[in-house]
């Protein structure tokens, strides 16, 4: 008998970048492999990671010393790429992404451009509506 | 013990390992029995919390030359 847990994360995620990323979906896909209700809402530069092909490859520019550290975990597969970390939280039904609705209209974009694995396009009340049950709620950006 | 998978999670970096467990486990029949192998030393707690989460069983944790072979029985 699997235990029901009733635990839940939301994640507001504010950068496309590498090391903003990683830390939100690595939280969320393991969340949600733990039973955990997780979610991720983008916004901001976030929303930029939503784009239909877009791949991760860029660090910070605080930390671009680090870019070819990063790229050695990859090309060797010690981590996981963002796709397949969100694929594998979406396969358990528990994670859901949101797209911020006023940022898809400030950058100009067409809710077409965003990844299928997008839930929906939310305004702050409906992501407010949905995290104010979360256990743990952050903010990466 | 009798094994049923073996799932290799070896050089790969959390949360490598234990998404490549919790994949296989999703797929495994309850009573099954998983042994996966890792080099990260964060893979013997993280599994633990999972299991306990979830509500898996973590039979038994070794470790040899810096390889932990964490065995796991899948529920019901």
């Amino acid at each position: 008998m699997v235990k029901v847990l009733l635990a839940k994360i939301s994640i507001i995620v504010a950068s496309d970048k590498l090391d903003k990323l990683y830390p939100a979906i690595t939280l969320a896909g393991t969340a949600a492999v733990s039973g955990w209700e997780a979610e991720l809402f983008f916004t901001f530069w976030g929303l930029l990671a939503l784009r239909k092909g877009y791949e991760p490859s860029e660090v910070s520019l605080d930390y671009q010393e680090y870019g070819g550290k990063l790229a050695e975990a990859f090309a060797s597969g010690s981590l996981p790429s963002w796709k397949n970390i969100i694929a594998q939280g979406k396969a358990t039904g528990k994670l859901k992404v949101y797209a911020c609705s006023t940022t898809l209209e400030l950058l100009g974009l067409d809710e077409k451009v965003l990844e299928t694995f997008v839930d929906g396009v939310v305004g702050a009340a409906s992501f407010l509506g949905k995290a104010k049950s979360a256990n743990v709620t952050l903010f990466i950006s | 013990m009798k094994i049923d998978l073996v799932v290799d999670a070896r050089f790969k970096s959390c949360p490598g390992p234990l998404l490549a467990l919790a994949e296989a486990v999703s797929k495994a029949k309850p009573g099954q029995k998983v042994k996966l192998l890792a080099t990260d030393p964060a893979t013997p707690s993280d599994v633990r919390e999972w299991a306990s989460s979830v509500g898996h069983r973590v039979l038994e944790v070794k470790e040899a030359d810096g390889v932990y072979e964490i065995y796991v029985e899948v529920s019901g």
